[in-house]
């Protein structure tokens, strides 16, 4: 008998360091071009909108967030679940070259509302979600899904490719190529890759990382069992709600989601209060701020269907993106990095550096701090509509992806260090 | 308990509690109790890792015929993270804190992702080939013999 689990495993199976690490290390630099653009055009903040703030939002969701979820996945498949992507590295390479470019053309399509560039993006977007969603399916085709974990990263990667096709309807309708309305796909659009895609891979990545990593106890078994299935339920009936026009269904599945999402986020932060580790590590920092922000978020939203002032999405949209998200997504990153470091190192049979030694926690703090203070900043800054707070919000924000990025580096060279010792 | 996933899983839970008290007296400079906890922990790793390489492994290759496949990894994971426990041991020997505390935090994460193998890949495999075999209560006394011993 044989079955793709069986070489899955081993570390023969695993992708070389710099499959999962060419995302990691893009990313923060995507991340900082979202304070540049903060720093030129301080006007962007007052409304979701305008052309500033949707490039501002595919800086984040696409250029830092997914280029991290994808190199993660390269790396997590074949451990959670036994799924080796087929030629891995030139997959990546190519998803890694087509997601960068494809980023760079829609952030300048949007914000310069320049058809041939999405057109552009369309294009590249669309062959980089193609060849991943394929090479991961056939990955995944005949491992088995006893566990939560692995059924809810299906759901995600469909989640993706359902936000991912609505997003390139989306650019074509911008561009003029395609004529559907626009207010419906947005919507959809933004409902798919918050909930179907991103929240679904938070969820399925927490159930494992949180009590594993903090030595919390298991999720309960009916939120693990049930909550994806009923998130894409909820999804799927909303949308066709919004479809339908059916503004009070509508609503009341948007409030089904939102507490769906506030389940999950209250949930892992009331897991933390009983981890078992006596000293909280910079990863359950950064997932008790990314919950906390999420249902700040998620009250936004509720509050943005209430009163009718441009400033709610805003707010909603800078607590789950970079409060919640990239908080997350930088905790777990902390926790990744290092350990490939150091499993690369041993299995090359040299003397591997501990993890602190890798990557120490003082920079990491520090790391952490600055993004905590360009979170409230920014959100300041949305508050007031001040230029001056924005322009700062921006020197912020490439101050923390900076930090990040040297941080990552800084593994890297001791990796170096260690390879050539 | 009634499947190999569950049991075994459970005893992982167990296990990390055991890491973390330790983890927690050395991080206070509780050094005594911090090496008594230490050596619990040790033992309830190694009485787990040889449920799996004596009842657990041997059943799954001999049915499978698989020797080559993932308990072959597996025992190479078990054998990396007996280096890390021992390179624990040496920095609690020497009452370094910050050594302790950076070697701790490489065998969590070395143990965390060996467990998600098993528990999402491994063990279900061998719930479905040996479902016959009625292997829980077997693993479960060795599990808890040696526990209370």
């Amino acid at each position: 008998m044989t079955t793709t689990a069986d070489l899955s495993l081993s570390y023969e199976a695993a992708p070389t360091f710099s499959t999962p690490l060419r995302f990691f290390l893009t990313a923060p630099l995507f991340g900082a071009l979202a304070g540049v653009v903060l720093l030129f055009v301080p006007d962007l903040l007052g409304s979701r909108w305008t052309p500033g703030a949707l490039a501002l939002t595919h800086l984040i969701a696409v250029g830092f967030m997914l280029n991290i979820m994808f190199g993660a996945l390269f790396q997590i498949l074949p451990v959670v679940a036994g799924a080796a992507i087929p030629n891995a590295r030139i997959v990546a390479g190519i998803v890694h070259v087509g997601l960068a470019t494809g980023v760079a053309s829609l952030t300048w399509g949007l914000g310069a509302g320049s058809p041939p560039f999405l057109n552009a993006a369309v294009v590249l977007l669309g062959i980089t979600f193609g060849v991943f969603l394929v090479a991961a399916g056939y990955g995944l085709r005949r491992t088995p899904i006893a566990q939560a974990t692995p059924r809810d990263l299906r759901f995600a990667l469909l989640g993706f490719g359902i936000a991912a096709t609505l997003g390139m309807a989306l650019a074509m309708i911008l561009s003029g190529g395609l004529s559907l309305p626009l207010a419906t796909v947005v919507k959809l659009h933004v409902g798919w890759a918050w909930l179907g895609g991103s929240g679904l891979l938070l969820a399925a990545t927490s159930w494992v990382v949180v009590p594993m990593f903090q030595i919390t106890p298991n999720y309960p078994a009916r939120l693990t069992r049930y909550w994806a299935l009923l998130t894409c339920a909820a999804l799927v009936a909303w949308s066709a709600a919004v479809l339908a026009g059916f503004s009070l269904l509508e609503f009341i599945l948007a409030i089904a989601l939102a507490a769906l999402s506030g389940a999950f986020a209250i949930t892992t932060l009331r897991l933390q209060t009983r981890s078992r580790r006596s000293v909280p590590d910079n990863t359950t920092r950064a997932f008790q701020l990314a919950m906390s922000c999420m249902i700040a978020g998620l009250l936004c939203i509720v509050a943005a269907h209430r009163f009718d002032h441009d400033v709610w999405p805003v707010l909603a949209g800078i607590l789950i993106l970079h409060g919640g998200f990239v908080t997350a997504i930088v905790g777990m990153l902390y926790k990744i990095v290092p350990f490939l470091a150091w499993l690369h190192l041993s299995q090359a049979g040299m003397k591997a550096p501990n993890m602190k030694k890798l990557q120490p926690d003082g920079p990491i703090r520090k790391h952490l701090i600055a993004h905590a203070v360009a979170l409230a900043v920014l959100l300041i800054a949305a508050l007031s509509g001040s230029t001056l707070v924005v322009r700062t919000a921006g020197v912020l924000v490439m101050l923390e992806f900076g930090l990040l990025f040297a941080n990552l580096m800084r593994v890297l060279g001791a990796y170096r260090i260690a390879r050539s010792a | 308990m009634n499947d190999i996933t569950t049991l075994m899983s459970h005893d992982h839970r167990s296990c990390d509690e055991s890491f973390a008290r330790a983890e927690t007296a050395i991080s206070r400079g509780k050094w005594d109790e911090g090496t008594a906890e230490l050596e619990k922990f040790i033992a309830e790793l190694e009485t787990h890792f040889t449920a799996e390489e004596s009842i657990l492994f041997p059943r799954f290759e001999s049915v499978t015929g698989m020797t080559e496949g993932p308990t072959k990894v597996m025992r190479g994971e078990h054998a990396d993270m007996r280096e890390a426990v021992e390179r624990m041991r040496d920095a609690v020997s020497r009452r370094d804190k910050d050594d302790y505390a950076g070697e701790a935090e490489t065998l969590l994460i070395l143990m965390q992702q060996h467990n998600m193998k098993e528990e999402n890949v491994l063990y279900p495999m061998c719930d479905a080939q040996l479902a016959g075999e009625n292997l829980p209560p077997t693993l479960a006394k060795q599990l808890g013999r040696e526990q209370a011993a």
